[in-house]
């Protein structure tokens, strides 16, 4: 009872490690249901093109083909995930708008046959103009994707805090950068999958998911059923990182071929499926201007920037806010202005991924900070320092910041990776570089606008009380959320984890959450498990209390062990009184929700970012570059966070592991490439290059101490936000081993040895 | 060779037996069907996964005579002959194997979907070479892609295994 | 994705695949490792009648070493076995260290070496290291065998001189005079990537003067492709750092790389400049490396 928890603050292992070492752990590809088809949709091979005719006569012929549809056979009503921007068709109708936009389907009795039958789909097109150039979307004469939306302008940001104009005339130093975030693919290694059947006009519907509730709330409404005729169900997922939040075709395609056949229909994307579809991160432009006195200390900063959102809005409209909403938090400076362009293009969609829309403007931030701290002879850790946030304080765009250990991270960083002597002697080729970051735990408000909890859970005791089960929607896609709140749901008990079963992300038996993004499980799903464990232990205590002669106030649970508090050899075992409440009273049973507090300012667009608490990171990368080829090695880095109290620190070090793991990738090797017709170039994991076992560094994961106030036990979140400084930490590396300033990502070899060329060339 | 049925029509179907995990099975294929799939669709080996298909990712690592190979370039008619242990065949009781406890004890896994095939690239390194350094752990897991973890605590969990097998010479000799 | 559908042959000796490619003629495909064959049936960039397995034929498995004649590799041998072969440590540790350095783990476990050479892409791994150290290769058909070397098999992207009713069966070494041989891959991840560029050379050595080299880049055009003039330009002469520079320079200028999606013609020509300089310097100065 070192720190007074019995439960949390532990590295226990995973409550789900046992099945997943052994293979017996079921994704939804991996389930079988009597009689079950597997379905696939056919997609277009153009960008742009007009639909003359689809004839699926020879599809529907073919041995083994159960079932061939198109737009006529399904709701012809507009989804999307952002309810501002609702663009999206099951099939398409008139227009195909990408190459891999769907066109119909089929289900048949295997993959084979299905394979086959989607090669018969005979469809005519007129091939129209595509629009591929993000920069271009907007001009007079290019076509426009949707009638709805002139000049291909998805999403249009226009904020002002403050007076950025004056912050400039007063500044010792202005500077301006321009840099570019190519477009990034989540990949996660388990394909997209969805498992569709009806019973009577009931819909179950097994998803690789990240959010049931938004699934069952999208699929409900575009087949006209009660919410409660729809139950979703996630199984294991392999790996989200934002990709599976929105219902994809699968969903929509696979309940449609389930009706019509009568059977359980199986859909998968397949890799390149998987790319075609996409939802990855978003190509950014971004123009940075900021103006600093003579010690560094910003005054005022201008972000201008636009994103090619590809062919429809997904999360884009989120995704496009929190690229500027979020650079006020790092550093604090009273003057902001935020412009901002999300352009359709006949791409595909782009939306949410890991730090959603953050990472790259954090990239060209931390980028641009550098390049100040060079401008002003300033070590850049100096600089930071001089700018860091500090706790209690709101920023220009409003949101309220309350624990923050910026400045300690920073120290500490700067501390262990030995910064002081490497970044003046490390010898040539060789560069260290830091970047800051920071996310929300948890966004503010939800995806649609309602007035649900964004959290809800339930715990029940087993009759004898030798085990409880917590229900949660809160969803674990890898991040360990299912071992997190049952370890939050133990201690809230007074119980132990061991005991703890959960029922997680199935709609029917599990009470609503809205799932897996926006950082948001640890503390507001776990608000809710922790209200629904003391809820449990009150109703425990009141009922033992009689039994020991004492008043409830006097009384504890802990580690299974109900006690006096003033004399704890005073008890009663945990299950003894679970089994006397079941007895006199019925099912033990403990509730909790959670709504965040009303928060953020009243300007357009003030929800996104606004959040209970916001988490903090300082990364330090040591790269090496190689002078002639501009080969890099990232050899070492370390991550120190600011993430509240930490409830299972081994799961915690591991999300820091794979955020910078993906961060890096995109400093470096990740790219999604598009030919002159929009066909995408790599589709496979061989081209589109996440890095393997060789690739990583020696990496070193640390904390400061911290408390989030707002938060249960104080938490706060780790798993988005330690992906948003690695881009820029790296790129100060490498500018630091090579000289050159690299301002568009990837930062590849080649661009680095054609920045070294050109600098000989100068 | 093995015995060609034909269906109904005319497809060509071989008769092959296959072992896997130390079972035989005996099944009738087409030429096309990868051992991928049949292990998965037919023998119901689900921990064998699919994730590139194209020998990019490694999440359908079996071993084959204890070599890890992707079975999704692996035609089943081809796998005949030959040893399969698949992530089902690593601890044939309920106790779990030493890397298997590992994975778990190191935090090794998040999403579990590529941990099948790290465990057995892991476990055919650790059969022919005990003592791997740090190095090599990675050179024998790196066509297995996963996305969680940065495989930071994957080499730490292959690691500590080997640091507990005895030195060569030591006890076991 | 699925494999389109295909008879499937796995004779039992050489006699009876030599006849059944024959008699299939370019309707069928040979099965060595197929991590090739199958990738390119997997998208449909082949779709043969009949699948010919290689699988059953022991007598192409193994690597020997011939007194007076050199290494025999079969041609069924698979890249981890080159890479871990003792044999070849001890003789050629360069091509052990090329086979490494390919693919991933998995990949070459089942990929053969014969399968690296038949299959003709420009940045295939093994072809360079094996032409600069002089290999031949064996052709086996029903009426005969005919051994040529590697340097005259290739000729274009997925074309050999193979013809359809042949068989590569081994890979000859022969034993020679070089003191050195080494080749260096560009790939821009650490494992599972295809060379952007390549240069393998081999060279003998006589103190500082360089007897004879041969030198041969991948990824830098249609075939894997010998750099004539760099080699002229050492051949003869005493080694110095400068040579070095020049011979990388003007292995660049007579390579002809195209624009991919991995590199520019204009990057991978730089590298290969930079790649033979120095995997010159690396053969000349560690030996068989």
């Amino acid at each position: 009872m070192n720190d007074g928890y019995n439960v949390i603050g532990k590295s226990v292992g995973r409550i789900d490690g046992k099945v997943k070492v052994t293979g017996q752990a079921k994704y939804t590809g991996d389930l079988r249901f009597p009689g079950m088809l597997v379905g696939k949709i056919l997609t277009s091979p153009y960008a742009h093109a007009r639909i003359l005719s689809i004839d699926t006569s020879e599809a529907e012929k073919l041995p083994g083909v159960k079932a061939v549809i198109t737009h006529k056979d399904v709701p012809s009503l507009k989804y999307g995930i952002s309810p501002a921007r609702w663009d999206e068709n099951i099939f398409c109708i008139e227009k195909v708008l990408f190459v891999g936009d769907k066109i119909a389907a089929v289900a048949a009795v295997d993959e084979e046959t299905v394979y086959k039958a989607l090669k018969l789909i005979k469809v005519e097109y007129e091939v129209l103009p595509a629009v591929l150039d993000p920069l271009k979307a907007m001009d007079e004469d290019t076509p426009w994707l949707h009638a709805e939306y002139p000049h291909n302008i998805n999403t249009e940001i226009h904020q002002d805090f403050g007076n950025v104009e004056k912050a400039f005339a007063e500044s010792f130093h202005v500077r301006t950068d321009r840099f570019v975030g190519q477009r990034a693919y989540q990949s996660p290694i388990e394909p997209h999958s969805a498992i569709s059947m009806w019973d009577g006009d009931k819909l179950t519907v097994y998803s690789s998911t990240q959010s049931p509730h938004y699934f069952q709330y999208y699929i409900a409404r575009q087949f006209g059923l009660p919410m409660g005729n729809v139950r979703v169900l996630k199984t294991y997922i392999g790996g989200g990182f934002g990709g599976k939040l929105e219902p994809t075709g699968l969903e929509f395609a696979g309940a449609a071929l389930a009706k019509i056949t009568g059977r359980p229909v199986r859909m998968f994307y397949d890799r390149h499926e998987m790319f075609a579809h996409n939802r990855g991160r978003h190509r950014q432009y971004m123009e940075l201007k900021t103006g600093v006195d003579k010690d560094g200390k910003i005054l005022g900063v201008y972000a201008n920037f636009l994103m090619d959102g590809g062919a429809y809005t997904s999360l884009g409209v989120a995704s496009a806010y929190y690229a500027g909403a979020l650079l006020t938090i790092p550093y604090d400076f009273a003057n902001y202005r935020f412009d901002m362009y999300r352009v359709y293009t006949n791409l595909p969609a782009c939306g949410a991924q890991r730090g959603h829309g953050h990472p790259q403007p954090r990239f060209a931030f931390e980028s641009h900070m550098d390049n100040i701290a060079h401008d002003l002879r300033l070590d850049p850790i100096e600089l930071r320092l001089r700018n860091a946030r500090k706790p209690g304080t709101i920023t220009p765009n409003e949101f309220k910041v309350n624990s923050c250990a910026l400045e300690a991270a920073v120290e500490k960083a700067r501390a262990i990776s030995n910064w002081d002597e490497k970044r003046n002697n490390l010898p040539k080729g060789r560069g260290i570089g830091i970047g800051l970051g920071a996310f929300v735990s948890g966004a503010g408000y939800p995806i649609y606008r309602t007035n649900l909890p964004h959290a809800a859970a339930i715990i029940k005791v087993n009759e004898d009380g030798s085990s409880a089960t917590l229900y949660t929607g809160a969803v674990d896609i890898g991040q360990g959320s299912d071992t997190v709140l049952c370890q939050m749901a133990a201690e809230a008990m007074g119980y132990t984890f061991e005991k703890m079963t959960i029922v997680s992300a199935d709609t029917e038996a599990a009470p609503h959450d809205f799932g897996a993004y926006a950082s948001r499980q640890t503390l507001m799903s776990g608000a809710a498990v922790k209200q629904a464990g003391e809820d449990v232990k009150k109703q425990l205590l009141e009922l033992a209390a009689p039994s020991l002669g004492i008043n409830v106030a006097e009384l504890d649970c802990r580690d299974e062990v109900i006690y006096v508090k003033k004399s704890p050899e005073q008890q009663r075992t945990f299950a003894e009184v679970a089994r006397e409440f079941f007895v006199k009273k019925g099912p033990l049973v403990g509730k909790g929700s959670y709504t965040p507090p009303k928060l953020g300012g009243k300007f357009k667009g003030a929800a996104v970012g606004t959040s209970p608490a916001y988490s903090f990171a300082a990364q330090v990368t040591e790269v090496a570059v190689d002078p002639e080829t501009g080969e890099v090695n990232v050899l070492e880095a370390w991550d120190v966070h600011d993430c509240g109290k930490v409830i299972n620190p081994a799961l915690l070090h591991a999300q820091v592991h794979g955020a910078f793991f993906m961060g890096m990738g995109e400093s470096v090797w990740e790219e999604v490439l598009f030919d002159e017709n929009g066909k995408i170039l790599n589709a496979n994991l061989s081209d589109y290059r996440v890095p393997t076992a060789l690739d990583m560094p020696q990496f070193h994961s640390e904390l400061v101490d911290s408390y989030e106030p707002n938060a249960p036990w104080g938490v706060k979140e780790v798993g988005e936000g330690a992906t948003t400084p690695t881009m820029g930490s790296i790129a100060n590396a490498i500018y630091h081993a090579s000289g050159v300033r690299i301002k568009s990502l990837p930062i590849s070899p080649e661009k680095i040895w054609r920045a070294l060329k050109e600098q000989r060339e100068e | 060779m093995p015995e060609v049925l034909r269906d109904s029509q005319g497809s060509k179907h071989y008769l092959i037996n296959l072992n896997v995990n130390g079972d035989t099975y005996t099944l009738a294929v087409k030429g096309n069907a990868l051992l991928v799939n049949v292990l998965r669709d037919w023998l119901d080996f689900t921990g064998t996964k699919k994730g590139c298909e194209l020998g990019d990712c490694g999440s359908c690592t079996v071993l084959i005579d204890g070599k890890p190979v992707n079975s999704c370039m692996v035609l089943a008619v081809e796998a005949e002959g030959h040893e399969i242990t698949t992530i089902e065949g690593v601890s044939p009781s309920d106790k779990l194997d030493r890397l298997q406890e590992s994975f778990i004890a190191n935090a090794a896994i998040q999403c579990g979907y590529c941990t099948p095939g790290m465990i057995l690239a892991g476990k055919a390194l650790l059969t022919h070479n005990p003592h791997p350094t740090e190095m090599e752990v990675r050179e024998a897991i790196s066509g297995n892609l996963c996305r969680c973890t940065g495989y930071v605590n994957i080499v730490k969990a292959i690691l500590a295994v080997a640091d507990e097998n005895p030195p060569e010479g030591g006890e076991s000799a | 994705m699925y494999l389109p559908d295909f008879d499937y042959y796995a004779p039992p000796d050489l006699v009876e695949a030599c006849q059944l490619v024959r008699e299939f003629g370019n309707s069928a495909k040979i099965l060595a490792g197929g991590t090739d064959l199958l990738h390119k049936m997997k998208h449909t960039e082949l779709a043969p009648e009949a699948v010919i397995s290689l699988k059953k034929l022991s007598e192409l498995k193994g690597i020997r070493y011939l007194p007076g004649q050199g290494v025999i590799i079969g041609a069924l041998t698979t890249q981890n076995e080159l890479a871990d072969s003792p044999l070849l440590h001890r003789k050629y540790r360069s091509v052990c260290e090329a086979a490494h350095n390919m693919a991933n783990n998995q990949i070459r476990h089942i990929g053969t070496v014969g399968g690296n050479i038949v299959n003709a892409v420009p940045s295939a791994d093994l072809p360079p290291i094996l032409m600069v150290l002089g290999a031949k290769v064996k052709l086996v058909n029903i009426d005969g065998e005919r051994t040529v070397p590697l340097d005259e098999f290739f000729l274009g992207v997925h074309q050999t001189i193979r013809r359809d009713d042949e068989i590569l069966t081994e890979i000859e070494i022969p034993d020679q005079k070089t003191t050195g041989s080494t080749s260096i891959r560009f790939g821009l991840r650490k494992s599972g990537a295809l060379a952007v560029a390549g240069a393998a050379v081999a060279v003998e050595m006589d103190g500082e003067t360089c007897r004879s080299a041969r030198i041969v880049l991948a990824a830098a055009a249609p075939v894997p492709m010998r750099a004539r003039a760099a080699e002229r330009l050492i051949t003869g002469q005493q080694i110095t750092p400068d040579l070095l520079e020049q011979a990388g320079a003007a292995a660049a200028r007579e390579s002809n790389p195209r624009d991919s999606i991995r590199g520019s013609a204009e990057y991978r020509r730089d590298l290969i400049r930079i790649l033979t300089r120095r995997a010159l310097h690396k053969a000349i100065t560690e030996g068989h490396v």
